[in-house]
């Protein structure tokens, strides 16, 4: 057989595959959505004269916009006021391309949106470290220095008249405003399935993340600097375009109309909508200006153009004293009280096997005089210890000796003064969190909670990311096959993780309805979906009630059973005790006591410094 | 250096009243963690209810207010503006700091903004206002002008930048020696604590609120005849302000007015400032500062693992 008819062969059995994928997946809400599409196709282009198709394409565009806005705000967490700072970089950039006309309307569009995803990236670097209440005045500053910009150069914007942009074609076809309408409908929904694929893939998981609990995102080797710049470069990147398209239909390029008050409509859009949904936003475009336009029509008359802001300041202060979570999830919460016989999600998937987890080599690590300073204070004082390979070891000691810290030391969330850490005898030291897990080496914080808003599957799926070679932002739009194949390989993986832990059963379940104990031991499953080979647990007990303690002993021991090697603070001394072969004592920074539970209990030294006069026995 | 003159007393004579601003913006982030973002415009509000009062909207002629209208005129406008900035904090900032929720008040007080601008525009229709002048400085010297080392300067621009450092004297003065700025101070070091030995902290934090646009405004007002004045000229003084607390990471309020002059002074020599043998021009004036603002912003790397756990 030749390559072509290979190729052609393979090419019909992916088609085919991705159908009966889709069909899988087919809800009630795609029929919904694809009438919408199939509806706003057809019928404003044939109502004629009766509908403006230009004002709808702009709408649109905007909608593009915002749908980009809610990647950032929604999945990312991030309160951007700037996103029509991007709009108004790739709306200019591309005016300024195609002046003359020398330049075609497709590379403007892509010139816009590279320069505002470039834009993105530089301000995102900055911005996304920064606490929350400095990213609203960063972006908020943002945004006026765009606006500022533009008004104060008339050079680059062409002053009070704004650039004059001429009339363009894209692939032969002349932009009409019909033209445009239907290639604004195109982009909303690619930009819509490409923003869904994005937020369900592992990006957007790791995100979502970052964004319940950034610490331990971080304690599961998350990058979540990185991961933030992306998200919002992309989503600059997406307002560019739409930018440098609403130019080309407006056929100007208008300073004015690219001030901050865009930045604010499109959170307000965002918000209205719904961020936590991906049509949300799109939603709120749509809402906004219907209720724009029939304000106009009923109250105001042709100039009520100018009370946009109060009418955009006004719904945002409805559906935030509404609780602030938008049109799409009131009509989903509103669709399950009318039906509360419907599924909530797919299907619950059918029982599995227990499945016989694969057991995995431990390793040796190893702490050779560490020493952790606080001002004078020394955290820890010239501490080693060295953990066998698929041991399970404690660590105790009075409040404030030093576990914790020992821990973030070993875990590399911080640097030892002095001393080194050792894994597997190679010195891991100098190495940054997300390396050691991929190292093998991951920690559970203590009173961690959870990721709130995440699944129980996608816990795991969060910390199994960094094994993935494939779950990158452009794979996980373009669905390769072998994207598509390893993530169904991850999810089976990640079913096995929660049914190892005995959490299958919530596997679609949001962690925030599950009760504290389930939460605990799902950020273990998220520390196990990166195949640790040390783990590192820091108090899972603490909060746990008695009778789920058991359970715990039971869990600890069979991941002992595969083999990984374990290091466990707490302060449960009967949890200690039926699980760990070897106790490690800390008092004020210094290691006391190391042997056996019972050898250790016998140490004055010990009864002396932690357990007064009780005895362990 | 005649012009060099000039320049700074210009730019002291706007700084001062952003540093007024600043002081507002400090005040308001060390008692609630929060930044208003429509802190300009509620000083803006306050300005133009005194016009509206004092001269109606229609065109007016500067020496055409008595004194006694003049001062009905300013206890409106700071009336006005003292009762939005509390009312602001009471329905549109406090629910969501409760909560937590950077987005709601960030998005909120974006929308306080707008409706004010809306409001103001739709009301003062006209692309810039003259602001009547009830004190008579034009008698003085040419037309209102005196030459100083051989530089041209408007006599009013003193008379603002003395009262604006009166005003900071002020305000440092109540919020060191006074018994309500010490409960102030005590909020700001920990609520809960001064919630806990009876300091009433909403209503305190809602007058703080309040007295931070009401402060800014006096000093607005005594500005505003020196230009003419438009309704966006409230959100500039809140940017104007915002980026000269963040200079001074919301130090002292004594920093704070200190930053408000050097950003007034920068903004006034941006125009002239030489960057590789080329004059940036006036056109400069609003971008540089923001633009020095986001960079500090950005420079500010806290270690971020660090910071979160």
């Amino acid at each position: 057989m030749s390559a072509a008819p290979r190729a052609l062969s393979r090419t019909r059995a992916e088609v085919a595959a991705g159908a009966r994928e889709l069909a899988r997946a087919w809800r009630p809400s795609a029929t919904i959505v694809a009438a919408c599409i199939a509806a706003a196709a057809l019928v404003p282009p044939a109502l004629g004269s009766l509908v403006r198709l230009d004002a709808l394409a702009a709408t649109l565009y905007l909608g593009v916009a915002a749908l980009g806005l809610g990647l950032t705000v929604g999945r990312a967490g991030i309160p951007s006021l700037a996103q029509g700072a991007f709009m108004a970089i790739g709306a200019f950039v591309a005016a300024a391309i195609r002046d003359g006309d020398h330049a075609s309307v497709l590379v403007a569009a892509i010139a816009g949106a590279a320069a505002a995803g470039a834009a993105g990236a530089v301000s995102g670097a900055g911005i996304v470290r920064l606490r929350p209440v400095f990213v609203a005045v960063g972006t908020w500053i943002l945004s006026w220095l765009v606006a500022f910009a533009l008004l104060s150069f008339p050079s680059l914007s062409g002053g009070v008249e704004g650039r004059p942009v001429p009339q363009g074609e894209l692939a032969g076809i002349a932009l009409t405003p019909r033209a445009h309408y239907e290639l604004a409908l195109a982009l909303v929904v690619l930009v819509a399935g490409a923003v869904a694929l994005l937020g369900r893939g592992a990006f957007g998981i790791r995100l979502a993340a970052a964004r319940d609990h950034t610490g331990a995102a971080l304690a599961l080797g998350i990058r979540v600097v990185r991961l933030r710049v992306a998200a919002f470069a992309v989503s600059a990147a997406v307002a560019g375009l739409a930018g440098a398209l609403a130019v080309q239909l407006a056929r100007v390029a208008d300073p004015t109309a690219y001030g901050a008050f865009l930045s604010f409509q499109l959170l307000v859009a965002v918000l209205l909508g719904g961020a936590a949904a991906t049509l949300g936003p799109l939603a709120g475009v749509l809402a906004l200006s219907g209720i724009s336009l029939a304000a106009r029509v009923v109250l105001l008359g042709a100039s009520g153009e100018r009370w946009n802001p109060m009418l955009a300041a006004l719904l945002l202060v409805v559906v935030l004293s509404a609780g602030g979570a938008g049109i799409v999830p009131w009509a989903r919460a509103l669709d399950r009280r009318l039906r509360p016989g419907a599924p909530r999600s797919r299907a619950p998937r059918t029982p599995r096997a227990t499945p016989r987890p694969k057991p995995i080599d431990g390793v040796k690590l190893e702490a050779d005089a560490l020493t952790k300073r606080y001002g004078a204070l020394a955290a820890l004082d010239d501490v080693s210890f060295a953990l066998a390979a698929g041991s399970v070891n404690a660590l105790v000691g009075p409040n404030g000796s030093g576990k914790t810290t020992a821990l973030r030391l070993l875990a590399g969330t911080q640097r030892p003064d002095a001393g080194t850490v050792l894994l597997d005898g190679r010195d891991v030291t100098s190495l940054p969190t997300s390396a050691r897990v991929e190292l093998g080496v991951v920690r559970t914080l203590q009173a961690a909670g959870s990721f709130r808003e995440l699944t129980a599957l996608e816990h795991v799926l969060a910390g199994s990311a960094l094994r993935r070679g494939y779950a990158g932002p452009l794979r996980t739009v373009a669905r390769t096959p072998l994207a598509r194949t390893e993530e169904k390989e991850a999810t089976e993986r990640a079913l096995d993780v929660l049914a190892f832990l005995g959490l299958e059963a919530a596997a679609n379940v949001r962690a925030g309805e599950l009760s504290g104990f389930e939460q605990r031991l799902l950020m273990l499953a998220a520390a196990l979906g990166t195949e640790p080979r040390v783990l590192l647990l820091d108090e899972p007990a603490a909060g746990a009630a008695a009778t789920d303690l058991p359970r715990l002993a039971r869990i600890v021991e069979s991941i002992h059973e595969r083999g990984i090697t374990i290091l466990l603070v707490e302060h449960d001394l009967r949890l200690v005790r039926s699980v760990a072969a070897r106790v490690l004592v800390l008092d004020a920074g210094r290691l006391i006591a190391d042997g056996s539970p019972s050898e250790v209990s016998r140490e004055p030294a010990v009864r002396a410094a932690y357990l007064g006069r009780r005895s362990l026995a | 250096m005649s012009l060099a003159l000039q320049v700074v007393v210009t730019g002291l004579g706007a700084g001062g009243v952003y540093g007024l601003v600043a002081i507002g913006h400090t005040l308001i982030y060390r008692l609630t963690g929060i930044l208003h973002f429509a802190l300009g415009d509620l000083i803006g509000l306050g300005v133009f209810s005194t016009l509206l009062v004092a001269a109606g909207t229609g065109a007016v002629a500067q020496p055409s207010v008595g004194a006694s209208r003049f001062v009905v005129a300013l206890a409106v406008g700071l009336a006005v503006c003292a009762a939005a900035s509390a009312g602001s904090y009471v329905y549109a900032i406090q629910p969501y700091v409760t909560r937590g929720w950077t987005l709601g008040w960030a998005a909120a007080t974006v929308a306080v903004a707008f409706a004010i601008r809306t409001t103001l525009q739709a009301v003062f229709s006209r692309s810039a206002y003259v602001f009547p002048d009830p004190l008579p400085f034009r008698r003085i010297g040419r037309e209102g002008f005196v030459t100083v080392a051989g530089a041209s300067i408007q006599v009013r621009t003193f008379y603002v930048i003395a009262l604006s450092i009166a005003i900071a004297a002020l305000a440092t003065l109540t919020l060191e020696r006074t018994r309500f700025g010490r409960a102030l101070q005590a909020v700001a070091a920990d609520a809960e604590g001064a919630r806990i030995v009876g300091i009433p902290v909403e209503r305190y934090i809602a007058l703080a609120f309040a007295a931070a646009g009401a402060v800014a405004a006096i000093a607005a007002v005594a500005a505003a005849p020196s230009a003419p004045f438009d309704v966006g000229a409230g959100t500039l003084l809140g940017l104007k302000g915002l980026v000269a607390a963040l200079l001074v990471r919301f130090g002292s309020p004594i920093a704070a007015f200190a930053a408000g002059l050097f950003v007034g002074v920068l903004e006034s020599a941006a125009a002239g400032l030489v960057v590789y043998g080329h004059q940036l021009g006036p056109q400069w004036r609003d971008v540089v500062p923001l633009a020095l603002a986001l960079l500090l912003l950005f420079a500010r790397r806290p270690r971020f693992a660090e910071l979160v756990e």
